[in-house]
């Protein structure tokens, strides 16, 4: 078979789920009863609120941007949302999810503009934000905390809300909603011309100005995305935890760049998928879940391996790439070569 | 007969002062190739950004069927159907061919519909005449191929007016039939085609009309079969060029400086072999794709060759690395003076020493700032740098002031080859002649020159032989008083071995 | 002549704004209480973010060269662990002093190697270790705080050693002298300018950008760990999170001391006005009973109008002259 005519980007899939056999393989080796039940529920869990803030990345990176406010943006949307419903018990619960999801989309469009039609790079925008969100939270929050009895019952009950179980595997709800999330922005990157606008706009910017692809617009909307999601995630961080203090979602925004950069999606925009994504998250959020357990390494290295990871993984891909474009162009130019000789015969 | 579908009428362009357009008048008929041919700086490049909205005239009407139009910009040009292809192909990487196509559609609603989009793209790349996936990714095609993919997109967009800039510049002789084939469907199908190139062969293959521009002025416009290439050439470099410079006065010939033999760059050129004499002016002449700046660029170790030897006053040598071309007494006066020449936004002084910065080192690594200022403002009078002082930013300066600061640059490397790439490209006539005059006083040293240029006139004065270059061959070397501008083009151009030209 | 004409455009320029900023702030506070001119609290304004200041003066060379270096904060954390470590495992503390700054040396040749040899973009490669460093740091001390370090060490980070000034301030003042000549007086400086103005033609005048950009990163890790060390000094203790977040602070100062994120322009001088507006600027609304986690937002604003100040003012100019070409 010939590796260099798969697609790319079928490659990086395939690649991931071959690392995560050997995650899974290599723990079970060292650590007792490490497959159960529980396992999958933690890690299920967990990756459903990372994995929204990192659909919500992918956007952005997609672009060939960065949005490092989303740990803020979570922070600020669970204490704001805990607030309110401390304040007003009776509220809808999807007027809730409205309220965070309204208020991620405000802050996120704050960065939008201010990268779009401000023209100030992302990075520095996103620095700059990821303080002053911080600090509207601690401002707002007047040094208190948001803790469980403050918050109506039905929320603490939904993150033990499940919606089916296998022996004792349970899918939890927030589960079932992140999967829905992850499924809409699939589609929505593959079937929809917005979704198609973010890759060309990443792709390729000048030929984007020249085609009359709108690019200001598409990296605006991108940056309200993400800040939309990161506040569906802050919800459900809202949620899981049920206590919130100010420093709620703090680092979050690095765990997302790194589930997106191990899911292969490029870092200077135009490629990667939500799936690869998906899995970016689920490895990350597996190899943390699986230090714990093993006792012969402190929990403590996790960071560091992810740090690793991350370094490895766009190693690979710059390495890779350019050993796949030479391959092509290898194949190109043979291929004309060869078409060549006869035309030339031919001519004489 | 038919009106026009675009009509430039009697259209000027200024810059400043320069005049780039005078008084030009172009005339495109639906199902016409129209070839537009003329030297660097004849103001084609001008005409077509004025045609795509990229510029706007300075006098002069453009009319579509018949009726005035402004055009603002691309969008706009676009929408009027007309669009252009350049030498580079403006393609996304990551999208496949399909949506590279559709992808800037403004009319097909918010879904994408992946198999009617495919559809629609085999029916168009069908039409062309090609074959060609459109479900692989674009950063894995052929530059014509990418340009197919272009074109592809002017023709979703109903494009009534196709200009092609030099469309087949970097393509091999297989890819340029492909492409002559497609302008010929477009043809037929009505699209009025604008087509710029330097290689005439092709202008006789595919034109219906051919339009010569010189300085900025119309000077003929024929149909194809009421031209002859001799025609064509007289017309395109017309004015009396010995007037102007002056010719060499021959010199004898000194020992050998360097020597290359057999040397190649798996697809880029092959067999290169020349020698080059102290106090010679060797000019490596061409069209654009032929490569000759990337013989250059292997000598000066940018971009190393694979094969072949280069000795350098007797010795064998190997260069990889710039520094180590440098060290050696090799200099390289890039042809692109924005991106690879100068650092714009600083001084005339830090330019000028920055290859040579080592030799006004005090023992702590400090810069020698008066010796650095007394370097940079002998130049200025040397070379007669026209500016207010030697602390001027470069980018503020005149394109030939520009060309002399970069020339400090090398020559106070005390250069014994130099390798100058284009070195009038982009400056006015009398810096034109000033670089010319520093040149031969370089040759007078005893320096070696290899001059890389598009301009015929310039090889013929300054040459004391000329090598001439196809698409990566090596078509012959000239003695200059055995060459004229017809021989050379015709051998540029592939239209003859050097044996008939001879 | 010539002299005044430049004196009075960079009065104009971004150095002038700052200096125009400094002296407003400098009297707001003046007026606010009596001692903030004293030395006493001038040189305890330098001593509260010393650790800071330090690194973002290595990190203006960086900017300059069109890099960008998150990682410095956590190198600062990985040192002072290290450091905490070693004095846990019994090493000896100059030893584990000299070794902890060696710890930053090898991880700035670690960031170099990525960036230069691999090709990786420092802004990925400093984001992983970022992560990286930090996370090493936590494996070294884990969740605990390492104190009861010899006296000496402690002073040194703490008490004035030459007339008022501590340890740390005359690191500062040496290497503020040091980058100052190595930026804009001698051949490696012109180098860091030229690369952050245009890589590639500073390949085609002979320039040796990989060897820059490596030296660049090993001093920058070296720098951080040092500062980390004297971040120990000073607080006495160390823990997992020392100076964490403070790459946002050190990048603000660079940035809003004039210096281009795109690379190619700015100076130490620039810079050194904003140390001390930001300085001030705190000092001023610790003054005014202005929280540090204000403050910080207040910093993470200046940072975006930094650049977007700039942007806007250079599109009002854009606009005037397309509007003067119009007529």
């Amino acid at each position: 078979m010939d590796i260099s005519k798969l697609h790319p980007q079928l490659l990086r899939v395939l690649a991931l789920l071959f690392v995560l056999v050997l995650v899974v393989l290599f723990f079970s080796v060292v650590v007792d009863n490490y497959l159960n039940a529980r396992l999958f529920n933690r890690v299920s869990t967990s990756v459903a609120i990372i994995a929204m803030i990192a659909v919500g990345q992918t956007l952005v990176v997609l672009t060939r941007n960065i949005d490092l406010s989303v740990g803020s943006i979570v922070g600020f949307t669970a204490y704001f949302v805990g607030q309110l419903l401390a304040d007003h018990g009776d509220l809808h619960p999807l007027l809730a999810v409205l309220a965070a999801v309204g208020v991620g989309g405000v802050l996120g469009a704050f960065n939008g503009v201010l990268v779009a039609y401000g023209r100030v790079p992302a990075i520095i925008v996103t620095l700059g934000t990821l303080a002053l969100f911080r600090t509207m939270l601690v401002e707002y929050a007047d040094a208190g905390s948001i803790t469980t009895i403050m918050l109506p019952p039905w929320l603490l009950e939904l993150p033990r809300t499940n919606i089916f179980s296998i022996g004792r595997l349970d899918f939890r709800l927030t589960v079932g909603i992140a999967l829905v999330v992850v499924l809409i922005f699939h589609l929505m990157l593959t079937r929809l011309r917005f979704g198609r606008r973010l890759y060309a706009v990443g792709s390729n910017p000048e030929a984007a100005v020249v085609a009359g692809i709108p690019s200001q617009h598409v990296v605006f909307f991108a940056f309200v995305l993400c800040g939309a999601l990161a506040g569906l995630a802050g919800f459900m961080f809202l949620a899981k935890f049920g206590n919130i203090t100010v420093v709620a979602g703090l680092g979050l925004e690095l765990r997302s760049v790194a589930a997106v950069v191990v899911g292969g999606v490029n870092i200077f925009g135009g490629s990667g998928t939500i799936f690869g994504v998906l899995l970016g998250a689920v490895l990350v959020d597996l190899i943390d879940n699986s230090l714990i357990r093993w006792a012969a390494i402190s929990e403590f290295w996790r960071d560091a391996l992810l740090g690793m990871l991350i370094l490895l993984a766009v190693a690979t891909d710059t390495v890779v790439l350019r050993q796949l474009n030479r391959l092509r162009r290898h194949r190109a130019t043979k291929l004309t070569d060869q078409s060549t000789e006869p035309a030339a015969e031919s001519r004489q | 007969m038919k009106t026009p579908v675009m009509e430039m009428k009697s259209v000027s362009k200024h810059f400043a002062m320069t005049a780039a357009l005078s008084k030009v008048s172009l005339a495109l008929y639906p199902g016409e190739v129209h070839a537009l041919v003329g030297e660097n700086g004849a103001g084609k490049s001008t005409l077509i950004k004025i045609m795509t909205g990229i510029h706007r005239a300075t006098e002069g009407e453009i009319l579509l069927d018949g009726d005035p139009v402004t055009i603002q910009n691309t969008q706009q040009a676009q929408a009027l159907g007309v669009a252009a292809i350049y030498q580079e192909p403006m393609v996304f990487p990551d999208l496949d061919v399909a949506e590279n196509i559709f992808i800037s559609h403004r009319d097909l609603g918010p879904f994408v519909k992946w198999r009617d989009m495919y559809d629609n793209a085999r029916d168009i790349i069908r039409t062309l005449g090609v074959t060609l996936d459109v479900d692989i990714p674009a950063s894995g095609l052929t530059l014509a191929e990418q340009q197919t993919v272009e074109i592809a997109r002017a023709i979703s967009l109903k494009v009534r007016v196709l200009i092609m800039d030099e469309p087949t510049a970097s393509l091999s002789a297989h890819e340029v039939t492909q492409l002559m084939n497609v302008v010929r469907t477009l043809r037929e199908q009505g699209v009025a085609i604008l087509y710029i190139s330097h290689r005439l062969e092709e202008v006789f293959e595919i034109a219906d009309r051919v339009t010569v521009l010189r300085d900025g002025q119309h000077i003929s416009t024929n149909p194809i079969a009421d031209v002859t290439s001799d025609g064509l050439i007289r017309d395109m470099v017309g004015r009396e060029i010995d007037d102007f410079f002056g010719k060499r006065t021959k010199r004898t010939r000194q020992d050998v400086l360097l020597s290359v033999r057999g040397l190649t760059k798996e697809n880029v050129f092959t067999d290169i072999n020349f020698d080059i004499h102290r106090g010679e002016v060797l000019c490596f002449a061409g069209l654009i794709g032929a490569r000759r700046t990337d013989v250059g660029l292997a000598l000066f170790g940018i971009e190393p060759a694979d094969r072949g030897e280069v000795s350098f006053e007797g010795q064998p040598v190997e260069i990889t690395t710039p520094e180590q071309a440098i060290a050696l007494g090799i200099a390289y006066s890039s042809e692109d003076r924005r991106k690879l020449g100068l650092a714009m936004s600083m001084s005339i002084t830090a330019n000028a020493s920055l290859p040579t910065l080592r030799k006004y080192l005090s023992g702590l690594g400090l810069i020698h700032r008066s010796d650095e200022s007394a370097m940079a403002e002998s130049y200025r009078q040397k070379l007669n740098i026209r500016t207010p002082s030697i602390h001027t930013t470069v980018g503020t300066l005149s394109g030939g002031n520009q060309q002399k600061v970069m020339l400090s640059k090398w020559l106070n490397v005390k250069p014994k080859l130099l390798i100058f790439d284009e070195p009038t490209r982009g400056i006015d006539v009398g810096a034109k002649a000033e670089v010319h005059q520093i040149v031969n006083e370089l040759a007078a040293e005893g320096v070696a020159v290899i001059v890389i240029s598009s301009d015929l006139p310039e090889v013929l004065a300054m040459a004391d032989r000329i090598l001439v270059m196809r698409e990566g061959q090596q078509m012959g070397i000239f003695d200059a008083e055995d060459a004229t501008q017809e021989n050379i083009m015709s051998l540029a151009t592939g239209q003859t071995t050097l044996a008939a030209a001879g | 002549m010539n002299l005044v004409r430049a004196a009075a455009a960079k009065l104009r320029s971004w150095e002038g704004f700052l200096l125009l900023i400094l002296i407003i702030t400098v009297i707001g506070n003046a007026i606010q209480s009596p001692v903030f001119l004293t030395v006493g609290n001038q040189i305890n304004l330098f001593q509260l973010s010393i650790e800071k200041i330090i690194v973002a003066l290595m990190m203006t060379l960086i900017i300059i060269n069109a890099e960008i270096d998150l990682s410095v904060a956590s190198m600062m954390g990985l040192s002072a662990c290290a450091f905490g470590w070693l004095f846990l495992h019994g090493i000896p503390v100059p030893l584990a002093m000299i070794a902890a700054i060696l710890v930053g040396t090898l991880g700035g040749a670690f960031n170099a190697f990525w960036i230069t040899r691999v090709g990786i973009p420092s802004l990925v490669v400093t984001l992983a270790m970022l992560i990286g460093f930090r996370g090493l740091a936590r494996v070294l001390v884990e969740d605990r705080g390492i104190t009861g370090f010899p006296e000496w060490f402690d002073a040194m980070g703490q008490q004035p050693i030459i007339g008022p000034f501590p340890l740390a301030l005359l690191i500062f003042f040496a290497l503020l002298i040091l980058l100052i000549v190595v930026l804009h007086f001698s051949a490696f400086g012109r180098y860091v300018y030229v690369i952050g103005n245009n890589a590639q033609m500073a390949r085609y005048s002979g320039v040796d950008i990989l060897r820059v950009k490596s030296i660049l990163f090993i001093a920058s890790g070296t720098v951080a760990a040092l500062a980390g060390l004297l971040f120990a000094a000073r607080v006495g203790a160390v823990r997992g999170d020392v100076a964490l977040g403070f790459e946002l602070d050190i990048i603000t100062i660079v940035l809003l001391g004039g210096v281009s994120i795109f690379g190619g322009s700015g100076s130490i001088f620039g810079v050194l006005l904003s140390i001390l507006i930001v300085l001030n600027l705190r000092n001023g609304m610790a003054l005014a009973n202005i929280t540090g986690h204000l403050q910080t937002g207040v910093i993470g604003s200046l940072l975006i109008l930094s650049v977007l100040i700039p942007n806007i003012r250079q599109r009002i100019r854009d606009a005037l002259e397309r509007y003067q070409a119009a007529r």
